[in-house]
């Protein structure tokens, strides 16, 4: 931890027992720890400029474009490719073919036969094939009515209605962002040593940013019109996500353990702020306002979903007013308002924890180096059952409590797709498949270990040699004596788990708004909305928490 | 690599994944499989051979991939201070080496089979950034790896990212 040899004083974190909860992770929202604010942040940091390098466009918006940008010393391209896609095809579906447009981050310049090598296979995204120079693949398809709407307006010379900017927010929403190696494309471990891209996902987040600027160059080209910048300012760009993204969170326990862990130390900082400034007083009451702004423009079509956001802003009518200046002037202000809130929706606890953090970068914005996972797992082995006993006692109590026979508690399993290889939830009772399951049960695993173990002492891998099928459930049990956010403290294959929430927890660790799900596996959001605009970074442009469109 | 046979240049993180998934689909749980994934890319990106991770794929459960994870354990158990020492049979395939290299703390293997694992300073091995794999490989192990693929449901498809809804909005 970089600044750990001289860390602000804290208070106590709040317990795995309490964060680590499926519905608490679910009501998570995007904070200054956000990888896209980080991004944003060190690319405003180098003065960062994007350079048009090819601009190959025919006038209805079809064609190909690269556009590089300097960050660490380095060099990256986003080389662009916009199809004319008929609206049979579009689809947001994994099964799609074709997209609207298509994407690589490029390590460099690319040259006029890497040009032409990615435009051929880019288009074609898993079905392509791809090299250690390109390190990002990606595609987005339109918002068609807004597109739409925006070239219209613009040739027409007017700016866009408002409101349809308001309730749409993008012109592209990207269906998937793959890194790490898929499909050929370079091993994160190739680059992520290389300054600016060695936070978690950050080469995903530059190409989501360099994605939105292709967008609003592309609409301004066939439109014949220049956007207001507070327009484009914004327009973000889409994302639909599904299931593929879930599994993640426990398959990477290091990972989550340090973002759960950055933003706990973070906000445990943030509670021991003494006394406020004036300054830091006015901050909070504004950043309050906002929020109260953004819960006000932010509505979604599932009506399950908008009782939420409408629960919440009743809740957060009530915190607010914790947030007056005047409310602020005694000791510890801030751990009050978080006790203050404690009898409020989780929602509104959370939209809390992240209000408190953002005007305190100087206090919490050096822990964003320690959400990266270079190391991997290492955690030494238990001594003996009776270690590893005492330790599932401790930190798996959660899974020793659940009865995993009962349909309820197994009622759904995680099983890889025959079609397309990507992560699915199925019924455990009404699909077939459950006996090649997927193992993302660790809770209903650590049980399995804990009633398998010995009455005496002996040592684990004794233990394992009997019971081989253990290792998964042993590993888990030791890393948690070093990562103790590493799991998440729920039943996943419960007949009530809702695999949105784990997609809402990674999103907002991407610093994603606009939550709208479409069913409790998969979403829609908003990335990079009212993020600086290329120009902008001169100015900073690191203040773009919950974005509030005011034409 | 045999003279003759077609190569994909293939991503370290693809070859992992795929090893993984391969050994799963051989009947392995999956804690040995992932353990087997990192060490066939070191193993592979090291210049090893790839006859020892075939037959170990081939061996499934009753071989390497069950017995290594399990003897590295037994010595890592004994750590004192963090710090544990213990002896590895002779494994000329290399593939023991390529187990310990793949722990992700500093660990050696010496020639004489010894062992030294040091929990407290995390591993600092070489970044495998590409590998030749044969297609005849990519391919039997592929078919391993589908052992573990379930068809898609109807209601799983109606429940997918992307579904019921217009994607022209």
């Amino acid at each position: 931890m970089k600044d750990c040899f001289d860390a602000p004083p804290q208070l106590p974190l709040r317990p795995p027992a309490q964060v680590m909860r499926l519905s608490r992770m679910g009501s998570m929202f995007p904070s200054r720890l956000s990888f896209l604010r980080s991004l944003t942040r060190r690319l405003a940091a180098e003065r960062a400029r994007i350079t048009r390098q090819v601009w190959e466009i025919c006038a209805d918006g079809f064609g190909h474009a690269v556009f590089s940008i300097d960050l660490g010393g380095h060099t990256y391209s986003l080389v662009a490719v916009s199809k004319d896609l008929p609206a049979h095809m579009r689809t947001d579906r994994v099964i799609a073919t074709a997209w609207d447009s298509s994407y690589v981050l490029y390590d460099g310049v690319p040259e006029a036969e890497e040009i032409a090598r990615i435009t051929a296979n880019a288009p074609l995204q898993e079905a392509g094939r791809f090299g250690p120079r390109d390190l990002i693949l990606s595609r987005a398809n339109k918002s068609v009515r807004l597109f739409a709407h925006v070239v219209e307006a613009l040739r027409a010379g007017r700016q866009p209605d408002a409101s349809m900017i308001e309730e749409v927010g993008y012109l592209m929403r990207t269906t998937a962002v793959y890194g790490n190696g898929k499909f050929g494309i370079a091993d994160r471990a190739t680059f992520d040593s290389r300054p600016g891209l060695e936070g978690p996902f950050a080469a995903e987040m530059l190409t989501v940013w360099l994605i939105r600027h292709f967008t609003h160059a592309l609409v301004e080209h066939v439109g014949r019109g220049k956007l207001d910048p507070a327009i484009r300012r914004h327009l973000g760009i889409g994302n639909s996500t599904g299931l593929g993204m879930a599994p993640f969170l426990v398959a990477h326990p290091v990972l989550l353990n340090n973002w759960m862990l950055v933003r706990e130390t973070a906000l445990a900082r943030v509670l021991a702020v003494g006394h406020l400034t004036d300054a830091q007083r006015r901050r909070l009451a504004a950043l309050a306002v906002r929020a109260a702004a953004h819960l006000g423009q932010w509505r979604v079509p599932d009506p399950a979903h908008q009782a939420r956001i409408e629960a919440l802003r009743v809740d957060w009518a009530a915190a607010a007013l914790l947030l007056a200046p005047e409310k602020l002037t005694g000791e510890m202000p801030l751990a009050a308002i978080l006790s203050g809130v404690g009898h409020l929706g989780e929602d509104a606890q959370e939209l809390m924890v992240s209000l408190l953090l953002e005007p305190f970068g100087d206090l919490v914005d050096g822990l964003t180096e320690c959400m990266a996972d270079p190391f991997g797992a290492v955690a030494p082995p238990l001594g003996d059952t009776d270690a590893l006993r005492h330790r599932i006692a401790d930190d798996f109590d959660w899974a020793l409590a659940t009865d995993y026979t009962d349909p309820a508690e197994c009622g759904q399993f995680w099983y890889v797709s025959e079609a397309k290889m990507e992560p699915r939830l199925g019924l455990r009772f009404l699909e077939e498949g459950a006996a090649l399951e997927s193992p993302l049960d660790i809770g209903r695993r650590v049980k399995a270990a804990y009633d398998d173990l010995p009455p005496s002492p002996e040592p684990v891998s004794t233990f394992l040699a009997r019971y081989p099928e253990h290792a998964l459930a042993v590993e888990r049990v030791s890393l948690s004596q070093r990562y103790p956010y590493a799991e998440i403290r729920d039943n996943l294959i419960a007949q009530s788990c809702l695999p949105i929430d784990m997609l809402r927890c990674k999103l907002s660790f991407f610093g994603a708004s606009g939550f709208d799900p479409k069913s409790d596996r998969w979403t829609r959001v908003t990335l990079c909305q009212g993020a600086p605009l290329a120009e902008e970074l001169d100015a900073g442009g690191d203040d773009w928490w919950l974005p509030v469109y005011a034409p | 690599m045999a003279a003759g046979l077609c190569t994909v240049i293939r991503s370290a993180n693809e070859v992992m994944v795929l090893a993984a998934k391969a050994a799963r689909g051989a009947g392995v749980p999956p804690e040995q499989a992932s353990r087997f994934g990192a060490a066939a890319v070191l193993h592979l990106g090291g210049g090893g051979a790839l006859d020892p991770l075939d037959a170990a794929l081939q061996a499934g459960p009753d071989g390497p991939i069950m017995s290594l994870p399990l003897v590295i354990t037994r010595i890592a158990e004994g750590h004192k201070g963090g710090i544990a020492q213990g002896l590895l049979a002779p494994d000329p395939s290399g593939l023991a080496n390529s187990y310990v290299a793949a722990l992700p703390c500093e660990a050696s293997l010496q020639r004489d089979g010894t062992v030294r694992i040091d929990f407290n300073r995390p591993a600092i091995r070489p970044v495998v950034s590409r590998i030749d794999l044969p297609d005849e490989i990519y391919g039997a192990w592929s078919v391993l790896a589908a052992r573990l693929l379930v068809p898609e449901s109807e209601v799983s498809r109606s429940c997918g990212a992307g579904s019921a809804t217009s994607d022209n909005d």
